[in-house]
């Protein structure tokens, strides 16, 4: 006879405090706020405790919650065969950063119009506190007893040298500032949109707490122009004292449907009847 | 009667034109024709073959020996000299002894006002001449072929055939070749089988990252695309074009990607996804000999072990393994219907030999025949994962009234994840359902040759046409044997398998492998017992000549 787990199988399975929290509800009043059409959503979501994010929201919406890493191109896949589809990744540092770097700089390629919200609390929450791509170096942790001997990754820098065509930074702690960059990149027409999410981990991340990056970030003012490649690099690269957050960069590319003939009249899905 | 002609030279040397040009022009005279290629993993140098076997009968295998042998190199002489039919010719540039006929193809192809890539036309003209074919046949081809480059191209090429021709003369005419029927013969290739099966299909998505032997059908469908009103798109590794299948598929267009063993083992996870989320994802492996790289440009049958086992946890799949060329293209179309029918992976799963091998075919159906999806349009209470009887929910596709959630971690029938281990029970019982559905319409094996046959050849895949020509020498010499080929390997279709194993005297397994994989699997089944193993696995294709041979060998020293 097997255990009745029903009961104890509880929603969400995120540690109280978590600031998954908040990125769910912005994302619920972001969706609300650019009049995304939910049942032409789609989230998308790799393995981690960022992306049970989909499975947790409080109306329905269409979900791929697919392979570790692989958010990307089972998200392309969806985007190519209905482009009219609003396709949104919700993955972590781990999943986006990590173990699905390669098809994240492949979708800022392509220019394919998916947005990609990453959830970035600098630490492996599900397999219980490793390092992850964006842990500050020296970072310790029970697979990193030395601290973290790589230097972390920057994605922000590495999307503007590619000429993403959105690149944005926000945070958990600051929830109408988050809701506006998710509305901003939900608005976005022109491409692949990536928007980092620094998030505190309440239990496994006891360097970069909630305070940490309350006290570093900073909402960019009006004066900086998105449009300006080299400002935008060098926002990217401020980490420490001062971390900035808002809309970095833009830049407009064709986006990779719109230069597919075959899906100019209408979308493939379209084309199976 | 066939004629065998082996056109040899260094990669990059225009081999492959060359021994095209031979195809499409018996073709065009009516010919039966049968092309399989040797060649090298690099770009230039090494030592290329292009076999092109001329009948006028159906042929279904290539030959180990040649009647002809067109050496563009003094290597290739030298090398493949020993491979001529007792009574077979050379024709190059510098003859060796009298037996050779001297062409000086690059020269002559100068003389007649050509390029020196040119010389393949000459060498094309030299065989018509060997073969005692009129030059007019080549030369009427070469007007089709070029009609699109000018006549001056055409002239060039025409005035190149007849110098060939020439040279070797009246007195060259040494191999009579077979008669055309004179109706010209469509000619197709393996790889060029299954995208057309697929595009006709209705296939709408389709993602590789190149690995021979499946190139070329990544490659058809791009230059197709537009077309068949599909995408395709070269995928950043295979792990990607896999994941990439898996949301096309998802999102309800028929998709499909392709790799060999390398690529498919980054795919393993994404196999098992597609088992998981239950989506009908099209994959082809063309085979090729590892382990690792292996032999990345010649032929084996080493994964069918691999590709059924492909992918953690147990799910239902299907396995078909095209036997002709004609098959690839049915089956590719099976494929993708038996995925959308039972809403999990099923593969194609071939190998080099066929995927390069082009023969002349009877025409296969261009007209597009898009399969059922099998898609409903749900309800905003839709369920994805209803469990019903046979294991198949309702497949909707996002964009519609119906909300579709699919998880990898295991759900509930809603899609959402649930870590409840009854839904655990009832969700894996359901899929795992589809199989007796699979198994239930499994293909039955096909037989060739006499009831009750003395000896039964057991082959899979694209071992059919090898296995059926040595079952006709063997009929030849007064013996008697038939050939039992499963084109699909998984499921089995184990009553119509066991009612013509059963009664035949001798059974000998041919595989192209080391391990006898798919005799463990007939075992397994509890099909057979003990029997003969005819196994290859030097990286070339199995020839009618030489299972026979074997066959003999065998025979003989169990007697």
């Amino acid at each position: 006879m097997s255990v009745d787990l029903a009961r104890a199988d509880s929603k969400p399975a995120w540690c109280p405090g978590c600031g998954n929290y908040p990125i769910l509800k912005c994302l619920e009043s972001a969706l609300e706020q650019a009049g995304v059409d939910r049942r032409r959503l789609v989230l998308v979501s790799g393995i981690g405790q960022a992306a049970k994010l989909p499975h947790y929201l409080s109306r329905p919406v269409n979900v791929f919650n697919g392979l570790h890493g692989r958010a990307v191109p089972a998200a392309t896949g969806i985007k190519l065969a209905n482009h009219k589809l609003e396709v949104v990744i919700t993955s972590g540092d781990g999943d986006m950063y990590g173990e699905g770097g390669n098809h994240l700089l492949h979708a800022i390629r392509r220019n394919i119009g998916i947005k990609a919200f990453v959830h970035n609390n600098q630490v492996y929450g599900l397999t219980k506190g490793q390092a992850s791509p964006t842990s500050d170096a020296g970072f310790v942790t029970p697979t990193q007893p030395q601290g973290s001997l790589s230097a972390p990754f920057n994605p922000l820098a590495v999307a503007i040298s590619m000429n993403c065509s959105f690149v944005a930074r926000s945070f958990s702690g600051d929830a109408a500032h988050l809701t506006e960059m998710m509305v901003a990149a939900l608005k976005h027409t022109g491409g692949f949109a990536l928007l980092d999410i620094l998030q505190p981990c309440v239990t496994f991340n006891r360097l970069n707490t909630f305070k940490w990056y309350k006290d570093r970030v900073r909402k960019m003012d009006g004066s900086h122009d998105p449009h300006d490649r080299a400002a935008a690099m060098e926002l990217a690269m401020k980490w420490g004292q001062e971390i900035p957050i808002g809309v970095l960069f833009r830049c407009e590319r064709p986006t990779f449907e719109s230069r597919l003939g075959v899906l100019a009249e209408r979308a493939l899905v379209e084309r199976c009847t | 009667m066939d004629i065998n002609i082996r056109v040899a030279g260094e990669a990059g040397q225009g081999v492959k034109t060359t021994g095209s040009l031979l195809v499409g022009a018996f073709a065009h005279m009516g010919l039966h024709v049968l092309a399989s290629q040797s060649y090298m993993s690099r770009i230039r140098g090494g030592l290329n073959w292009f076999d092109v076997r001329v009948g006028d009968r159906e042929l279904f295998g290539g030959r180990e020996s040649a009647d002809l042998l067109v050496a563009l190199t003094k290597i290739a002489a030298e090398v493949l000299r020993g491979q001529l039919a007792p009574g077979g010719r050379c024709v190059l540039d510098s003859p060796a002894g009298p037996a050779d006929i001297p062409v000086a193809f690059e020269q002559a192809a100068r003389e007649a006002g050509g390029s020196a890539l040119m010389a393949n036309t000459v060498a094309a003209g030299a065989v018509f001449a060997v073969l005692g074919y009129a030059v007019v046949g080549l030369c009427a081809y070469l007007r089709e072929q070029f009609a699109g480059k000018g006549q001056e191209i055409i002239d060039k090429n025409i005035s190149c055939a007849r110098r060939g021709a020439e040279l070797v003369g009246r007195q060259g005419a040494c191999i009579p070749g077979p008669v055309g029927s004179g109706v010209p013969k469509t000619v197709c290739s393996g790889a060029d089988a299954v995208a057309i099966g697929a595009a006709t299909a209705g296939l709408r998505f389709y993602t590789a990252y190149p690995m021979t032997p499946s190139t070329a059908v990544l490659t058809y469908l791009a230059q197709h695309a537009e077309s068949y009103g599909m995408v395709v798109e070269q995928a950043e590794d295979e792990i990607a074009a896999i994941n990439m299948a898996c949301g096309a598929a998802y999102a309800g267009v028929p998709a499909m990607t392709g790799t060999s063993g390398g690529g498919f083992a980054l795919m393993v996870e994404g196999v098992s996804l597609a088992g998981m989320l239950e989506l009908p994802v099209v994959i082809l492996v063309g085979q090729r000999p590892g382990p690792a790289t292996g032999m990345p440009t010649r032929t084996a049958q080493q994964d069918l072990r691999f590709i059924l086992h492909a992918g953690h946890g147990e799910f239902p799949r299907a396995i078909f393994a095209p036997g002709t060329i004609s098959q690839a293209y049915e089956l590719t179309r099976r494929a993708m219907e038996t995925a959308h029918r039972y809403q999990t992976p099923v593969f194609i799963l071939t190998d080099q030999f066929l995927m390069d091998l082009e023969a002349t075919v009877a025409a296969l159906d261009g007209q597009a025949r898009p399969i059922d999806r099998c898609i409903v349009t749900g309800s905003p209470d839709y369920a994805r994962y209803a469990l019903v009887e046979g294991g198949v929910s309702p497949r909707a596709v996002p964009g519609g009234e119906s909300f579709v959630v699919v998880d990898s971690d295991e759900h509930g029938q809603d899609g959402h994840l649930s870590e409840d281990l009854a839904v655990r029970i009832a969700q894996q019982d359901k899929r795992m359902a589809k199989l007796g559905g699979l198994t239930a319409e499994a293909m039955a094996p096909e037989y060739y040759g006499p009831d009750g046959a003395e000896t039964l050849l057991v082959a899979w895949g694209s071992t059919f046409g090898p296995a059926r020509e040595a079952a006709d020498i063997v009929a030849d010499k007064g013996g008697s044997a038939a050939v039992l080929h499963f084109a699909q390997v998984w499921p089995l279709n184990v009553p119509a398998a066991r009612q013509r194993i059963a009664g035949a005297r001798r059974i000998v397994c041919v595989e192209g492998n080391q391990t006898a994989q798919f005799a463990s699997l007939l075992r397994e089944a509890g099909l057979i017992g003990d029997c003969e193993h005819i196994l290859r696995y030097d990286g070339m294709p199995f020839t009618g000549q030489e299972i026979a041979a074997r066959l003999e060998r065998a025979g003989g020293r169990r007697a």
